[in-house]
């Protein structure tokens, strides 16, 4: 293709523009080359916590977004701690990154979720990596204050991660408001956590989403590193990368070392039957209209999630 | 029913009070009698006790009917003592009140000028002059007691200060002397405010009112600077304000705030009220505007100026200090929470929950976390109450259950670890609490969960098994 260079110019702003507003390392990496082809060299803006496992660190184009807003799922109230587990787990790594300057986590709990599945409990934390003292618990009464919260967590810069918690999708809590957290995540520079307790998949502006399931913890090691048989030991999650950059959904098994405070690869199982529940019957679901006709199936692709609220 | 109080214009006709309101009826047919409404009474006597709060912080409340002002060092903010008076007084009327006042160097002395008395402002030796024509009910006295004195004889106050003090003690009580001696100035009474005083205070009178939220806030801010010399002096800076707005109609409203920090930044002052009022946005009904604008502070502790360094660690306190602030000052000090260890080996009591806003100062940083006793592993997240479980089948006497039933879910239990016993705290639940066995269960679909058993199998009551906590 001949392309003339007003029309290459044009392109490349376009893609610069593109670039800026998804805020992706790939399209900054392509910008750096050409930059570098042009004579100056831009750093890169973005900011990744590495996680330690490589191929979801891949999938995650370098780490965990550190200015910004990432989304953590779970699909049932039962599942809510591992979501919750998980959470804190990247909350405990960023804290031990952030050991030096001592700044302290905020959970920002949801009514219902406290009272279905408790409040985070200090000597938990401090049996799961975290330190206690360094944990504030802000209880809102509502979404409104909850939204609130995390904005000005975010915007003072005094925590090392903000935790957001969620019950389901909440009509006030759709495309609008995760933006709007995302960019004051992204000005402050902070990285802000939304975990979504029993919530559908749904558009918002985290470029990531994690679905947390439980998966049977790992056996305890005795002193000759044989494992003792019928204990429980480090926790692990069923870790599903549903949303990003990549294509395929990425799903793995992670160990989570409370002790060393890192995450590990786990081995599949063998006595576990899965946790997620696959319908009996493969065929299309028959509609069940109450009231009105069931919405048309979408065909195709997802190109785009609906609103769960 | 009876006459309670009366209006002017009752009074000229010769209605008395205590009179049957038949009887005044039947006097007057188009009498108009109103119900008494105590509480209604009492919340006009506190609004205009709030009010009064512009000529002196010391207001207190002398029964139903009644102030009392400490005007000790203000009245002279006002021009004197007659013009202060004469000030009160003629505000009250403008607002529909039918009020008297007296001036003296003694409690006992005004009450009994204002109410039976002239009124006026009465010298330090005019003090026996004013009070000897006055009646013995003026003494504040039991009814009694006024009743008994009059059938003596004894009907002008006059009369008992010149009467032996001897006899009337022994015959009356200390009580007589006592008001006699308030009433002239010999003995001492204070007077409690009705409110905690501030330690430091400062306002702006202005003469055109304020209503919007920017233009109150941008005064606090000029009040807090104002404030922000005499704080330095002291060393201190504020831990608890109050913003006491005054309406034009006499409605007074007091806006608290709490830090976590002591403070004197008057931009941080202003910041703090303006979440605040962003909280009580609703309830501030500016109406015509505020016409008086008083910064309290309520307590203050030392403030140790900071040395600002260079790697920005004390900035963050400083962040972490403003958030919650701000949090607190906006949703209340009780939605922001940090833990608290405490020494008890029983779940729920080995961590308390601390407004964070108490718990945060920045140089005693909350203790790191020891755990002196050896105890298993805890879960992430502890029920509020433990949820009662039912249990079908478990090893007896002292082992996991195989499987159980919760908010309507079968679990089967693949691995378990326990039990750990835990006894309960004999000196709070009394020596026949159950002590508790926990077990850290794992289901077959990887939710992990923490159950006790309470009680023993084989005793009675039989034992009962709750969900405490879950695993992540």
């Amino acid at each position: 293709m001949v392309q003339t260079p007003m029309t290459r110019e044009r392109l490349f702003a376009l893609r610069e523009e593109v670039a800026r507003l998804e805020g992706s390392s790939v399209a900054a990496a392509r910008q750096e080359a050409l930059a570098a082809e042009s004579g100056h060299s831009r750093k890169a803006e973005d900011q990744r916590f590495p996680l330690g496992i490589a191929a979801l660190d891949h999938a995650l184009e370098g780490g965990l977004p550190l200015n910004g807003m990432s989304e953590i799922r779970s699909q049932a109230m039962r599942d809510a701690t591992a979501a919750t587990g998980f959470a804190l787990a990247l909350a405990a790594l960023l804290q031990r990154k952030s050991e030096e300057d001592r700044s302290p986590v905020l959970w920002i709990s949801d009514t219902v979720t406290s009272m279905e599945t408790g409040i985070p409990y200090a000597l938990g934390l401090a049996d799961f990596g975290l330190k206690p003292e360094r944990f504030l618990h802000a209880a809102p009464r509502g979404l409104e204050e909850a939204l609130w919260l995390a904005e000005t967590a975010v915007e003072s810069g005094a925590f090392s991660v903000s935790i957001l918690e969620v019950k389901g999708n909440p009509a006030h809590f759709g495309l609008t408001e995760s933006r709007r957290l995302g960019l004051r995540a992204k000005a402050a520079g902070r990285p802000l956590l939304i975990v979504r307790q029993s919530g559908e998949e749904e558009a918002s502006s985290a470029p990531f989403r994690f679905l947390v399931e439980p998966a049977p913890a790992t056996s305890r090691f005795l002193p000759d590193r044989s494992m003792l048989g019928g204990s429980i030991g480090n926790p692990v999650f069923r870790l599903t990368l549903e949303k990003s950059r990549n294509p395929a959904p990425v799903s793995l098994l992670l160990e989570w070392n409370p002790h060393d405070r890192q995450f590990l690869p786990a081995r599949e199982p063998e006595h576990a039957r899965s946790a997620r529940k696959l319908p009996a019957h493969s065929g299309p679901r028959l509609p069940a209209p109450a009231n009105r006709p069931d919405r048309p199936q979408e065909v195709g692709p997802v190109l785009a999630l609906d609103r769960a609220s | 029913m009876r006459l309670t109080a009366l209006d002017e214009a009752a009074e000229t006709i010769g209605l008395r009070k205590g009179q049957g309101v038949a009887e005044a009826r039947a006097m007057y047919p188009k009498l108009d009698v109103i119900e008494e409404d105590l509480t209604a009474d009492r919340r006009l006597l506190d609004g205009i006790a709030d009010w009064c709060d512009r000529y002196t912080p010391l207001v207190a409340l002398d029964g139903s009917d009644g102030l009392f002002l400490d005007i000790t060092g203000s009245s002279h903010l006002f021009g004197g003592e007659q013009a202060l008076l004469k000030d009160i007084l003629l505000r009250l009327f403008q607002m529909g009140i039918d009020a008297r006042g007296a001036i003296s160097s003694a409690p006992g002395l005004s009450w009994a000028a204002s109410r039976f008395g002239g009124g006026g402002v009465i010298a330090e030796e005019d003090m026996e002059h004013v009070l000897a024509p006055l009646p013995v009910a003026s003494l504040r006295l039991e009814e009694q007691t006024v009743v008994a004195l009059q059938k003596l004889g004894l009907k002008q106050i006059g009369d008992l200060i010149l009467a032996p003090r001897a006899p009337l003690a022994r015959r009356f009580g200390a009580k007589l002397l006592l008001r006699l001696d308030q009433a002239l100035g010999r003995d001492e009474e204070p007077v409690s405010p009705r409110r905690p005083v501030a330690s430091l205070s400062a306002e702006r009178r202005l003469i055109d009112p304020i209503q919007a939220e920017e233009d109150i806030l941008y005064l606090t801010g000029q009040i807090a600077l104002s404030l922000k010399t005499s704080l330095e002096e002291r060393g201190a800076g504020g831990r608890a304000f109050e913003l006491m707005l005054f309406r034009v109609d006499g409605r007074v409203f007091r806006i608290a705030a709490g830090t976590s920090q002591p403070l004197r930044d008057p931009k941080r002052i202003a910041g703090l009220f303006s979440e605040r009022l962003q909280a009580v946005h609703d309830d501030l009904d500016a109406g015509y505007g505020f016409e008086i604008l008083r910064l309290n502070v309520m307590r203050y502790e030392a403030f140790d100026t900071p040395q600002e360094d260079f790697d920005g660690a004390r900035q963050k306190d400083i962040s972490l200090a403003g958030f919650v602030d701000r949090v607190s000052a906006r949703l209340g000090a009780d939605c922001l929470q940090s833990f608290q260890l405490c020494e008890s080996h029983v779940p729920e009591r080995a961590v308390a929950t601390n407004p964070a806003i108490h718990a945060l100062t920045p140089d005693r940083k909350p203790a790191a976390g020891v755990f002196p006793w050896s105890r298993s592993e805890r879960p992430l997240r502890l029920f509020r109450r433990p949820e009662l479980v039912e249990v079908s089948l478990a090893e007896v006497p002292e082992g996991p259950p195989q499987s159980f039933h919760w908010r309507r879910v079968t679990h089967r239990v693949s691995r378990s670890q326990g039990p750990e016993r835990l006894a309960m705290e004999w000196w709070i639940d009394g020596a026949d609490a159950q002590s508790r066995d926990y077990f850290r269960l794992e289901d077959d679909s990887g939710h992990r969960f923490w159950l006790y058993r309470e009680g023993l199998y084989g005793q009675l009551p039989s034992p009962r098994w709750f969900m405490h906590g879950i695993f992540a």
